[in-house]
């Protein structure tokens, strides 16, 4: 099976090791993610601040690709980019005349009806397929994460469908829950990381993460599980100074679902490129065993 | 900081509170004040007195200089938060977001300058090539704080700046998580094709 794949800025440098760890697990699940060609960049948040026309207009251009390539769905993992799809999808159909003014620009022009899913949607349905479960081979020793799912993921500045419980999603647990992680509830999963604030506003941002960190450490939770690379690259990066601020000793490494899916999959972590992280997190991935089958 | 109340200006109010709606998509004359919105607020302890149901009620009041410069237009994460939680719809950070813009169109200085930077920095460089090079945007935006800094005599802050993303690039290095390469999109062209439609749409407004 082929999906749709857009990539975005993010996972091909920074977070490179989430566009790697994405497709290899979509392998193991008989998908082929299928990068869209010759894709640009969706604005993110910040053509929201910037330029409202591109800040539909760019995105659009992604969505004409993918449709004219003949894909019916598209996957993206990152959930800026994933948000800014969406929404402005959204706001083509419910506005012809933007739509027209769009298009007049685009040499693949959006039709619509391209299905725009996140990867945690995407991985959601392969659960209740039964496949994940199938392919997880191996079973944690010692895995206790929190699920962030930050803001992006349910939260959208226009009216569009959303795919889990706003407040209270629980896509990845979900996930985990099919390869045997049981993932500790907590209050902060859909708080705000501060993101670009982490770069334009750190001391806003180290608050907002000080806050999401204390709450993990204090419900015994020994890692971060995350779906979205800025939050990822916030929580990892910036985790030595607000955690030092707080005066609080423990390090927790934020894995992407992908790499914590694919360790169970018995896909070797240098393959999944988990020496990347800003907090080492190889040891505990490593901590596993051969995943017991119920009997049927 | 409670003494600069709100101010109400009969000319402007009804004026300011159309461009406002009109641009942001919302309603903001369904607020009745209730609050939950500042109850939600992941930068409440950052903003103080300008929570998102006072920056709506500045709007409606027609206090254009407030509402351009204040610490909620200019520290919002747009996380939203309140307009989710908003029981009349209203999503507020779509009001801030409109807010920076009016503030740059308006040629008013922005509040938290390296916020502003930071945003055209970024869609600069995805207009530019088509995709968002981080190191030759995150480039961009330091030149622009340090010119800003530079023309206030701040060479301190330039200094600790230029540290601190020192410290945090020589990690990236070693992690492997900072991209050598140089990322284009040939459809580049499409983009600023559309950006000059958008230019020329609002010259016309």
């Amino acid at each position: 099976m082929q999906l749709a794949y857009y990539p975005g800025c993010s996972l091909k440098q920074s977070s490179a090791l989430y566009d790697v760890q994405s497709r290899r697990v979509f392998a193991e699940l008989g998908v082929t993610l299928q990068e869209i060609e010759d894709w640009n960049c969706c604005g993110a948040t910040s053509a929201g601040k910037v330029d409202d026309f591109l800040a539909v207009a760019m995105a659009a251009r992604n969505i004409g690709i993918a449709e004219n390539s003949g894909f019916a769905e598209m996957v993206i993992p990152c959930s800026a980019c994933y948000s800014r799809t969406l929404v402005a999808q959204q706001r083509l159909a419910d506005d012809p005349a933007l739509q027209q003014a769009v298009n007049g620009e685009l040499r693949r022009p959006v039709r619509g009806g391209l299905k725009v899913t996140s990867i945690l949607e995407a991985l959601v349905e392969r659960v209740t397929a039964g496949a994940v479960a199938q392919q997880a081979v191996l079973k944690f020793r010692d895995l206790h994460p929190v699920c962030y799912y930050g803001c992006m993921l349910t939260r959208f500045p226009y009216r569009v469908t959303v795919s889990d419980s706003v407040e209270n999603p629980h896509g990845m647990e979900t996930i985990l829950e099919a390869i045997g992680v049981r993932a500790i509830d907590w209050n902060y999963k859909t708080a705000c990381c501060g993101a670009s604030a982490a770069v334009n506003d750190p001391q806003t941002a180290m608050n907002l993460m000080g806050r999401i960190f204390q709450d993990a450490v204090a419900r015994g939770a020994n890692c971060f599980v995350a779906s979205c690379p800025m939050c990822q690259m916030n929580l990892d990066a910036h985790q030595e100074t607000f955690a030092a601020a707080l005066g609080l000793p423990q390090r927790l490494p934020v894995y992407f679902i992908t790499e914590v899916l694919g360790a169970a999959m018995g896909i070797p972590p240098e393959e999944l490129q988990t020496d990347r992280h800003f907090i080492d997190g190889t040891d505990l991935l490593k901590e596993l065993e051969p995943h017991e089958h119920d009997a049927d | 900081m409670i003494e600069a109340a709100l101010q109400f200006q009969p000319t402007e109010a009804r004026t300011f509170l159309q461009e406002v709606a009109a641009r942001s998509g919302q309603n903001l004359a369904a607020c009745y004040q209730c609050r939950r919105c500042a109850a939600g607020c992941a930068v409440g302890d950052e903003t103080g007195f300008v929570t998102p149901n006072r920056l709506i009620r500045m709007v409606m009041l027609g206090d254009r200089d407030q509402a351009l410069s204040n610490e909620l237009v200019w520290r919002c994460v747009s996380c939203y938060t309140c307009g989710e939680r908003c029981p009349n719809d209203i999503q507020t950070a779509r009001i801030t977001e409109t807010l920076k813009k009016m503030a740059k169109e308006e040629h008013v200085p922005a509040l938290q300058p390296k916020v502003a930077h930071f945003h055209d920095a970024f869609l600069e460089s995805g207009v530019r090539w088509g995709r968002v090079n981080e190191m030759e945007f995150m480039g961009a935006y330091e030149m622009k704080n340090a010119f800003l800094e530079a023309r206030r005599f701040r060479f301190g802050a330039i200094m600790s700046e230029i540290r601190q993303q020192m410290r945090l690039g020589l990690a990236m290095l070693r992690l492997k998580r900072m991209h050598m390469g140089f990322l284009k999109s040939g459809g580049r062209a499409e983009i600023q094709a559309l950006r000059r439609k958008s230019q020329a749409a609002r010259a016309a407004r």
